[in-house]
């Protein structure tokens, strides 16, 4: 069984889960307006820290980003006994943009310091962690992407315990992005409500340790993670499917067997645009889950991307720790067309068993299910190992491209070469222009390396991917849109593509693919640990064909995809 | 006008990176949105972004912009009406 051991919360509203729960017991939200904000000349709303807090925050020698993980992972470790120095300790950080702030500075100019498998790697060195970081990156469902991976890894049996922290500051760059989207509320977010306007964006750190745990003495008055799914609507980039079928395949694949009435809530994403508070009422009521109470957080915290999914259990698992089921700040009026009972009010709960449920641009969904006490589901989702095999494998670079090992003739280089790729492919699909350089190269390798092949279920197709450099290209060209003499002119369609698991979606919607999609981003290529994470992937009920490999693209001229395509 | 159109069909095509299609190509009068060009919701926010760029108009109203993006005309005609440079 995998078991909460600890958490954490550090957030404008307190540094410890208690004093955050507390705070938001008392009704308090960290939203603020910020009006010429960093030279953002328009004003919007957003959750912060003070200048204050962030001088008691910071630690030598460390940036922001690192500074905030540091001090929750710490906060949480003081609260449980782990061999920080084990084999069997992994440490994974979900989050979006990392250090991209860093990216426009002096020392942002070493693009290897801004990576954030370069974070996570001075991170874990703070604690002394001995295992390679893994971090995941899958838009705003990485926080519970983490989770999940952490669920499979330990239960595989790879690691004894895993510290996971997702985290998000707020930068010129998000905000940026996020107004050229128009998905900033100009007031405070009302989640589900019929006046909401969209989202604000919040920085936090949150940490929860996970630990495997065989006996059952100890499962008192712990929280069990009881499975995580993650999976795509292979349908839009950056918009849900309006139908809400990635949610509800999610949500059921981990209710399997569970009896819905044993849930006390169901904490969603409630971002407060349009679009996703639609859909995610759609899935509930889809789910058979509408009158299960519906919490939300963002009108505390507002969204804060990578931390979101861990912030947003461990709020969720406290509350519940005192029988309380949050209420839903900002809503006043249902503003969606699913049937779903919003928690309006504080209210209180006999109720054992939590869901919660996330989704993100790419078009990933994801959803964990947590229960306290041993009266649950013993069985895990996992099942055994299974024997993978090989199907195909391609090796596109700048330079060359081979098939199986064998060279294929190209006669460009570099971009050009994925041009003359995609016009030999015969594809109509004019989206490729839209793509970015990355999303370009992995749409055209798994082109290729589909080519012939006949796939099975949508749904039992997945993607897995790894880099080191995240969307350092698109990073830099979203970055010229905002700052410089060309004015603050964000471009939506650059910045969506700064988020490296868009690549990921863009060969999902045009696969078809409706397995997990994930990217998770490594400090150098690492083959043993990306072998543990394939293997885990193909779980039970699971895929049963997955592209797999390395993908990077470090400058317009030079990337790599080093792709399997793989079937059990 | 006839300038205006061209340069709007010059900075879409670039925003929104139409490699393959020349102004020429793009009817005036032709539905924008899912015919056509086939455009989508990311390229209609990018043409906000060029109303305020390059003719310092700001719309942030979706509603507005379904009857204002509908063809290259309305959106020259629109801009003729409310640019500020």
């Amino acid at each position: 069984m995998i078991r909460v051991l600890s958490t954490n919360i550090t957030s404008p509203l307190g540094y410890t889960t208690d004093r955050n729960f507390r705070s938001v017991m008392e009704g308090r939200a960290s939203l603020r307006p910020m009006r010429h904000w960093r030279d953002i000349p328009d004003s919007f709303v957003a959750s912060a820290f003070s200048d204050a807090q962030m001088e008691g925050l910071m630690l030598d020698g460390y940036t922001k980003f690192e500074s905030l993980v540091i001090r929750s992972v710490s906060e949480a470790l003081s609260r449980t006994q782990i061999d920080m120095g084990s084999h069997k300790t992994l440490f994974l950080l979900a989050t979006t943009k990392a250090d991209v702030d860093e990216l426009g500075s002096e020392k942002g100019k070493d693009r290897l310091y801004q990576a954030p498998g370069k974070s996570a790697r001075r991170i874990a060195g703070f604690f002394g962690i001995v295992t390679a970081p893994v971090v995941v990156c899958n838009a705003c469902v990485s926080g519970a992407g983490a989770q999940v991976l952490a669920y499979r890894l330990l239960e595989a049996g790879y690691y004894d315990q895993a510290v996971v922290c997702g985290a998000d500051c707020l930068t010129p760059f998000v905000v940026a992005g996020f107004m050229s989207l128009q998905s900033l509320s100009p007031e405070e977010c009302r989640p589900f409500d019929i006046e909401r306007r969209g989202l604000n964006i919040g920085e936090a750190a949150s940490t929860i340790i996970y630990g495997r745990c065989d006996g059952q003495d100890d499962a008192k008055g712990r929280w069990t993670l009881l499975g995580g799914c993650l999976n795509s609507d292979a349908y839009h980039i950056s918009s849900p499917s309006p139908l809400a079928d990635g949610a509800v395949r999610a949500m059921e694949q981990v209710l399997k067997d569970v009896d819905k009435e044993c849930l006390a809530c169901v904490n969603v994403h409630g971002t407060a645009t349009l679009f996703n508070d639609q859909m995610e009422s759609v899935a509930i009521e889809k789910t058979g889950l509408a009158d299960i109470p519906v919490s939300a957080l963002k009108g505390y915290y507002g969204h804060t991307l990578g931390a979101a999914g861990v912030l947003e259990t461990v709020l969720s698992l406290r509350a519940l720790d005192e029988g309380i089921v949050l209420p839903v700040r900002g809503f006043e009026e249902i503003g969606v067309s699913g049937r779903i009972t919003i928690s309006n009010q504080r209210q209180k709960t006999g109720k054992h068993s939590f869901l919660k449920l996330i989704s993100g641009f790419g078009g990933c969904n994801g959803a964990l299910l947590f229960a306290k006490g041993a009266e649950y589901r013993q069985e895990s989702l996992f099942g055994p190992e299974k024997d993978i095999r090989l199907l195909k494998s391609l090796h596109l670079t700048d330079s060359f491209l081979k098939m199986d090992g064998e060279e294929k003739a190209v006669d460009a280089q570099g971009k050009a070469m994925l041009k003359e790729l995609y016009k030999r492919s015969g594809l109509d699909y004019p989206k490729f222009y839209k793509m970015d350089v990355f999303s370009r190269m992995v749409f055209i390798a798994s082109e290729l390396l589909l080519k012939g092949i006949v796939l099975p279920a949508a749904e039992k197709r997945a993607i897995v991917l790894f880099n080191q450099f995240s969307s350092v290209v698109q990073d830099r060209k979203h970055i010229g849109t905002i700052s410089g003499n060309g004015g603050f002119f964000p471009s939506p369609s650059v910045y969506i593509y700064t988020l490296p698991n868009i690549a990921v979606g863009e060969v999902a919607i045009k696969q078809g693919f409706k397995g997990e999609t994930s990217l998770y981003i490594l400090d150098e290529r690492d083959d043993a640990l990306m072998e543990q994470i394939v293997r885990t992937a193909f779980y039970e009920s699971g895929p049963s064909v997955m592209i797999t490999g390395w993908v990077d693209c470090v400058e317009e001229d030079v990337f790599e995809a080093d792709l399997k395509l793989l079937t059990v | 006008m006839e300038e205006l159109i061209l340069d709007l069909k010059k900075q879409i095509i670039e925003a929104l990176n139409l490699e393959e299609i020349t102004p020429e190509d793009i009817d005036n009068d032709a539905p924008l949105f899912g015919e056509g060009l086939g455009l989508d919701s990311i390229d209609a926010l990018e043409i906000i972004v060029i109303l305020d760029k390059y003719y310092g108009i700001k719309l942030s109203n979706a509603a507005e912009g379904k009857t204002v993006f509908r063809s290259i005309n309305s959106i020259a005609e629109y801009i003729a009406k409310h640019r500020t440079k």
